[in-house]
């Protein structure tokens, strides 16, 4: 048997782990729940994000340096969704085959983007210097400072994204438009646009994530293939039918993750988890907190 | 004579490739109410939501208070296999354009918006408004005509009855403070007890200065609230009738399908 500080060690980071893939997984979610397409471009928004950080950290160093970087990535990220509705989505939206032609583009956009950073950053392993040193205890073990800050900012931003969809009238506006389009056209609202600033909104998120992923581990032109696997995972595991479905099925992820990472060895993890999503895909096909409507 | 707020110049349309109508012309007055009265499946919803802007008119032109809404010229109907003509193809009428214009269409047996409270949805159909005096009057308006909807400001719309559904659409029409409010077969499917409750929401609406559009199959209700009815069969307006001559039920069943047994 393992020793209780080692316990609580490979929770705490299955805890750290989850809250990123929540970050990760809500934009999908959300991408999906609205426009009904699968953003497969999404992990590249994450390394893209982190490319566009890591960038600003190089010209300014230092806490303040990280933070204007974040801001940086999420504005430019969320600018990126903007416009990629208008070209990835909207000019097939006409079409009976929407689905399966969002796959084509979005696929078709994640190997641009990819590509797009191979040439300009290079195909070297690059780190965004964390801000933040120093570590505390929890119950026995030691947890960076750096992490927990992650963890709480992770899940304020999922809080804040939840209250502007609730409780603003632009929010209010993208939901219904999420839920009866032709309805939501006939109060005049310009669908197209709500549906633009839902995918900036999601690819924002994504590039908060990325700047994290980034400060944490080593970003590569390629370092969007994981995080959008895990997003897809954490999707299909926890269901759509609320906002809090993938957040709380990115934790069970992310703590799945770092344990079976400890006891089988780093490659069996992902092996874990698509069993639990096959599990779960034929027991509950609608996931763990889902039925069968999809909603935002 | 002054322009008229709602003209249809020979309009057509339909799903493409099937016509639903076609050749529609008429002209709605400033201070009018107009009833349609047909079977059902002749095309009455397609044209509403052509006029609404949800479908593409193929040809022919809408013209509201002087202003036309849609594209001009004729659809064409380009099709391929290989090539998307839609990215080069525009829509040729907007719904927010209609809306904005006043014109506003509410939607049969529409669902909604299923996970939004009352209170969420009323709060944002103002939007449509932007800029334009009287939402507060308004709001008080459809408070007094819906009661129950204030009872039921917190509830989901997918836990409403059909009834308060239609309430609520009825009500997001209102707030858009409409110059003319469409209202497609606000009866429809509903018990009889609260079909007298909308018949009357209607009159009142109709009584506070608001043009209406109405397509219903309760001729009664229709005659006794409209100054002029169409009658549409196959597509196109076979009859219109003035508010000095309304005719029966039976009449019109007669003048629609022939001598009855």
């Amino acid at each position: 048997m393992i020793s209780l500080d080692t316990f609580f060690f490979i929770l705490a980071s299955g805890i750290l782990l989850g809250g990123l893939y929540a970050l990760m997984a809500t934009g999908l979610a959300v991408v999906w729940t609205t426009l009904g397409v699968f953003n497969f471009a999404h992990g590249t928004f994450v390394a893209l994000g982190a490319y566009v950080a890591w960038q600003v950290t190089q010209s300014i160093g230092g806490g303040a340096g990280f933070l204007l970087a974040a801001a940086l990535s999420v504005i430019v990220m969320f600018g990126i969704g903007f416009v990629l509705h208008y070209v990835l989505v909207k000019p097939f939206e006409r079409n009976t085959n929407l689905v399966l032609l969002a796959v084509i583009t979005t696929l078709a956009a994640a190997s641009i983007i990819e590509n797009g950073i191979l040439i300009g950053w290079g195909p070297r392993d690059k780190q965004i210097t964390p801000p933040i040193e120093g570590s505390v205890g929890f119950f026995g073990a030691s947890i960076n400072l750096y992490d927990i800050v992650i963890l709480l900012v992770a899940l304020l931003t999922l809080l804040a994204l939840a209250l502007f969809l609730r409780r603003t009238s632009l929010g209010r506006a993208m939901r219904a438009a999420a839920q009866n389009r032709e309805a939501a056209e006939l109060m005049g609202l310009n669908v197209s646009m709500l549906f633009a600033i839902t995918i900036g909104l999601s690819a924002a998120t994504a590039a908060l994530a990325g700047v994290f992923t980034g400060s944490l581990r080593f970003i590569s032109p390629t370092f969007g293939a994981d995080p959008l696997m895990k997003a897809l995972v954490v999707v299909i595991l926890g269901g759509v039918a609320r906002f809090t479905s993938p957040i709380y099925a990115a934790f069970i992820v992310g703590i799945a993750e770092s344990f079976s990472a400890y006891f089988l060895g780093l490659y069996w993890a992902p092996a874990v988890l698509f069993a639990m999503m096959i599990a779960v895909l034929l027991i509950k096909p609608e996931g763990l907190f889902g039925h069968r409507s999809k909603t935002l | 004579m002054s322009t008229p707020l709602l003209e249809l110049r020979n309009l057509g349309g339909g799903y493409p490739p099937i016509s639903v109508f076609r050749n529609i012309s008429l002209s709605i007055g400033n201070r009018e109410s107009v009833g349609f009265f047909g079977p059902n499946g002749h095309g009455k919803t397609t044209l509403l939501k052509t006029v609404a802007g949800l479908l593409d008119p193929w040809e022919g032109d809408i013209l509201f208070a002087g202003t036309r809404l849609n594209a001009e010229g004729r659809m064409r109907a380009r099709t391929s296999r290989n090539l998307n003509y839609d990215l080069f193809r525009r829509r040729r009428i907007r719904a927010e354009t209609v809306v904005r214009a006043g014109l506003i269409y509410v939607m049969q047996g529409n669902l909604l918006f299923p996970e939004m409270t009352v209170e969420e949805v009323l709060d944002i159909a103002p939007r449509a408004a932007e800029g334009r005096q009287g939402v507060a009057e308004m709001r008080l308006l459809v408070d007094d005509l819906f009661p129950r909807l204030c009872e039921r400001r917190d509830s989901k719309i997918r836990y409403l009855s059909g009834g308060e559904r239609q309430m609520v659409s009825i009500a997001v029409g209102l707030l858009a403070l409409p110059r003319m409010l469409i209202l497609d077969e606000p009866t429809l499917g509903l018990s009889p007890k609260l079909r007298i409750e909308l018949s009357q929401a209607v009159r009142r609406i109709r009584e506070s200065n608001v043009p209406l559009v109405i397509v219903d199959q309760n001729v009664e209700f229709l005659t006794s609230l409209v100054d002029r009815l169409f009658l549409f069969d196959h597509g196109s307006i076979t009859r219109e009738i003035d508010a000095g001559s309304m005719p029966s039920h039976d009449e019109i069943m007669t003048m629609m399908f022939g001598e009855t047994l």
